[in-house]
């Protein structure tokens, strides 16, 4: 967190001494009475004033009479006071104070009025987002993004649904971002691991934990201690390990692989799906507990294909060095009718191939070229075959999803020279999986472990 | 009256600022090196020699 410049109107010699020990960490100016207050507020420049409303046992909350001044200085203005009367704290509001909070947990209390603060002051710059992090002219998507970014500074759990490519990294970084967390932003794609290899990175393992393990590792629960874990693609975890995370959020602690010592992690969870989680959890593909614990503020984001307003000013973003691109007029209508299946990230890659083209205008036939190809590679291509057909009705579909399984793992095995760990991750399966399949294909004695 | 009320009432905000100062001071204390732990015991004796003498006050009312 940045240094802040901070005044603190306070005639109580123990609690200044309190508030200069919680502010530590920033330039702190102190006034004991109005006067000497207002004096300050008039030379000087702050970010944050906390005022108590009594200034001594006879006065007659004089406080209030500084709401004003420094509320038009533009300071972010705060009310720390023993007084528990409703026509107080509304007479504070209505006089323009930003937050009130009574006196005795001031630990807790200006910690969190801090980390609102920084909240928003970043929510002002909030429209930069828009035109520089986050591009969109979408008004729907805007505004669930600014309804997110207040939440940004507090445990809340955020989900954020979209399609791939729609910008749900960028999205959970620039929360973030604006939190005013000390951690670290950690993201992982939970969809990359098989489950063994995801337990081992969220929790970490100790040297020797298994075969592999040469050295201690830190897990990413650990890394992201008082920032935040990034959990994409959270559907396509195990429910097994579904459960050891919820364990360990609920908890704050873990255990790496190996190692009986708990570990302590104290992070906010913002968790991504391409997939419908309602429907997720009626596939009992996730726990309804771990969805609970998960899904606090939801964000929806659109394809780019339902966003076509954001189509050139991302591109414009994704050129590099101030270049501009121009097409030509049929041009632009082919790009704005494509149906952008990868969405920003395919949008992106496509930038990248036209600015490389050295085009001048580029015309249509560029365009429909790169954009043609893609169509034809991008939809998932059709995996069943007539003889996998055939196989169905002779054999039953099981059976032939089996051996469809079998021929992928031997493809992959293959490039990858026999590594059945490198197969496992790539594939993103289990290792009992891996040798069930293979079992059932290759006679026995020939499937050994790697 | 409604002076006495008033001073009643600051007398009572007056001793809930101090009580509630004191409280957090002892949260943090074992926290403080040993200089501020000096300083800190003679800003809360002040402290709870306020709050004895609002009580005197409160008596009196």
């Amino acid at each position: 967190m940045n240094k802040l410049k901070i005044f603190v109107v306070e005639d109580d010699k123990l609690a200044q001494k309190l508030m200069s020990k919680h502010l530590s960490e920033h330039v702190v100016d102190f006034a004991d009475n109005k006067l000497a207050a207002i004096k300050k507020l008039k030379t000087n420049n702050y970010d944050i004033c906390f005022f108590d409303l009594m200034l001594g046992i006879k006065d007659d909350y004089s406080g209030l009479k500084l709401i004003p001044l420094a509320i038009d200085k533009g300071i972010y203005t705060v009310i720390m006071s023993s007084s528990d009367s409703d026509e107080i704290v509304d007479k504070a509001y209505e006089l323009g104070a930003n937050d009130f909070y009574a006196k005795g947990n001031e630990e807790s209390n200006v910690d969190s009025i801090l980390k609102k603060f920084i909240s928003n002051k970043n929510q002002d710059s909030t429209e930069n987002i828009f035109t520089n992090r986050f591009i969109t002219k979408d008004k729907s998507v805007k505004s669930a993004i600014m309804e997110a970014l207040k939440y940004a500074s507090s445990q809340l759990p955020i989900l954020i649904l979209g399609p791939s490519g729609t910008g749900k990294t960028s999205l959970a970084k620039i929360i973030h971002e604006h939190s005013g967390f000390e951690g670290n932003f950690v993201a992982i794609n939970c969809s990359a691991y098989s489950e063994d290899l995801l337990e081992a990175e969220l929790f970490g393992y100790k040297k020797g934990a298994f075969t592999g393990a040469d050295k201690n590792r830190k897990g990413r629960l650990l890394e992201a201690d008082k920032g935040t874990l990034f959990l994409d693609e959270i559907g396509n975890m195990s429910l097994n390990m579904q459960m050891k995370l919820l364990k360990s959020i609920e908890e704050k602690t873990f255990y790496p692989l190996g190692s009986d010592k708990a570990e302590h992690s104290d992070f906010r969870i913002i968790s991504a799906t391409l997939e419908n989680p309602k429907q997720l959890i009626a596939q009992g593909k996730l726990r309804f507990d771990l969805f609970q614990r998960v899904h606090g503020f939801t964000i929806n984001l659109k394809p780019l294909n339902q966003k076509k307003d954001d189509i050139f000013p991302l591109i414009q973003h994704f050129v590099h060095g101030g270049k501009r691109l121009a097409f030509m007029p049929d041009a632009k209508d082919y790009i704005t009718n494509h149906p952008w299946p990868g969405n920003i990230r395919e949008l992106k890659k496509f930038t990248e191939l036209m600015a490389e083209s050295g085009e001048g205008r580029i015309n249509l036939k560029t365009v429909a070229r790169h954009l043609s190809a893609v169509e034809k590679i991008t939809p998932p291509e059709n995996i069943m075959n007539d003889s996998h057909y055939k196989n169905a009705l002779a054999n039953g579909l099981e059976e032939t999803l089996n051996l469809l399984a079998y021929e992928i793992i031997q493809k992959s095995l293959k490039e990858n020279k026999g590594k059945k760990t490198k197969t496992l991750s790539e594939l993103k399966i289990s290792t009992r999986f891996l040798y069930s399949i293979l079992r059932k294909f290759e006679p026995i004695g020939e499937t050994s472990n790697d | 009256m409604t002076e006495k009320k008033d001073n009643l009432s600051k007398l009572l905000h007056d001793i809930r600022a101090k009580c509630s100062s004191l409280k957090s001071a002892a949260d943090l204390f074992k926290d403080c090196s040993a200089e501020e732990k000096k300083e800190m015991i003679s800003l809360m004796s002040n402290a709870a020699k306020d709050i004895s003498r609002h009580l005197n006050e409160l008596e009196k009312e």
